[in-house]
């Protein structure tokens, strides 16, 4: 079922940003709303077994088809090395195969300052994140969509889909 | 004059130099023993305030302040300094530490209010641990210097 589809927005004079607010385990999380094409639930998420190889993505366990493409859902507990949390959102990407699997969805909220993680931080988070934004008195990571998955992770998952499958995925990268 | 010297939760301590080298140091507890770090990289000693941590992978690092509009990043060194079960932390130093040439603040959490001490360093001896850059000897306690930098380095491994 079909929850939301996210427009996108012409930008305003002032320099700002929609982003969705949602949440994975305790944490509060956002992402630009410009990189999310729709908010679904899991209904129609399916297993998905990539076997043993050196080359499996431990944070894709399942795919999702709709239109006759194949997303890949990343579990965002396991992208950001939590531990289990209980996923109930999909946000499906945009000009992408991949779908981010959330606990919840809060709201969307306009930002206008990207504060810069601070260089303390040197782990995978540097890569993790574009940035914090402050959403009233509270400190919110924004996630880079670009880091969710590498070229190589989207290749090693698409090798193990059925041939027909893989077409499938392929064809909802390039849409 | 550094500025813990005018921050006045930071004590100033009556310190013998009488060499004339003397530095002055912020003391701060963690339990039962206090460590010391350059007053120059000091900033101000911090009332306690919300923790907002958010996942990441960087050892010691337990989340962000918002402090003055800034956000701080809150670097727990006491796991490393006198172990994972040390004292409830009650107020935070403001360090700068310096990355890339940029300076940036870090909250320490520490258990009490801090001291500021003039004296003379004494060097380190070997059987220390590495981020222990020297020692000082305030009438009858020996305080370590400590360096965040090397302690960063140990990725809370030390």
């Amino acid at each position: 079922m079909k929850l939301g589809r996210i427009e996108k927005r012409k930008s305003k004079a002032r320099r700002s940003e929609a982003v969705i607010l949602f949440s994975v385990a305790s944490y509060r999380l956002a992402i630009a709303a410009q990189a999310v094409e729709e908010i679904r639930n899991l209904e129609g998420l399916r297993s998905f077994h990539q076997g043993f190889g050196p080359g499996k993505v431990s944070k894709v366990k399942s795919v999702l088809e709709r239109d006759d493409k194949i997303y890949f859902v990343i579990d965002a507990n396991m992208h950001l090395r939590m531990l289990g949390s209980r996923p109930a959102r999909l946000l499906l990407m945009r000009d992408v195969n991949l779908a981010l699997s959330v606990d919840a969805i809060d709201r969307m909220a306009e930002i206008t300052v990207l504060h810069p993680l601070p260089r303390a931080f040197r782990g995978e988070e540097r890569n993790w994140y574009r940035g914090l934004v402050l959403i009233g008195e509270d400190v919110v990571p924004v996630l880079n969509p670009a880091a969710l998955i590498t070229k190589a992770e989207l290749s090693a998952l698409e090798s193990v889909l059925p041939r027909s499958e893989s077409l499938a995925a392929k064809g909802a990268a390039s849409a | 004059m550094p500025e813990s010297a005018k921050n006045p939760a930071i004590q100033p301590a009556s310190s013998p130099s009488p060499s004339g080298k003397a530095q002055p140091f912020v003391l701060f507890p963690l339990g039962t023993k206090r460590f010391a770090l350059p007053a120059g990289i000091v900033t101000e000693l911090a009332q306690p305030d919300r923790l907002q941590p958010f996942p990441h992978t960087t050892p010691l690092l337990t989340g962000v302040l918002v402090r003055r509009g800034r956000i701080v990043p809150v670097y727990d060194i006491a796991e490393v300094l006198v172990g994972k079960n040390g004292p409830a932390r009650k107020f935070y130093l403001i360090a700068n530490r310096e990355f890339d040439g940029a300076r940036e603040w870090t909250a320490i959490p520490v258990t009490g209010e801090c001291e500021l001490a003039s004296a003379e360093p004494v060097a380190r001896t070997g059987s220390l641990p590495h981020y222990v850059t020297g020692l000082l000897s305030l009438h009858d306690e020996i305080v370590e210097i400590v360096d965040l930098e090397r302690i960063a380095e140990s990725g809370g491994t030390a």
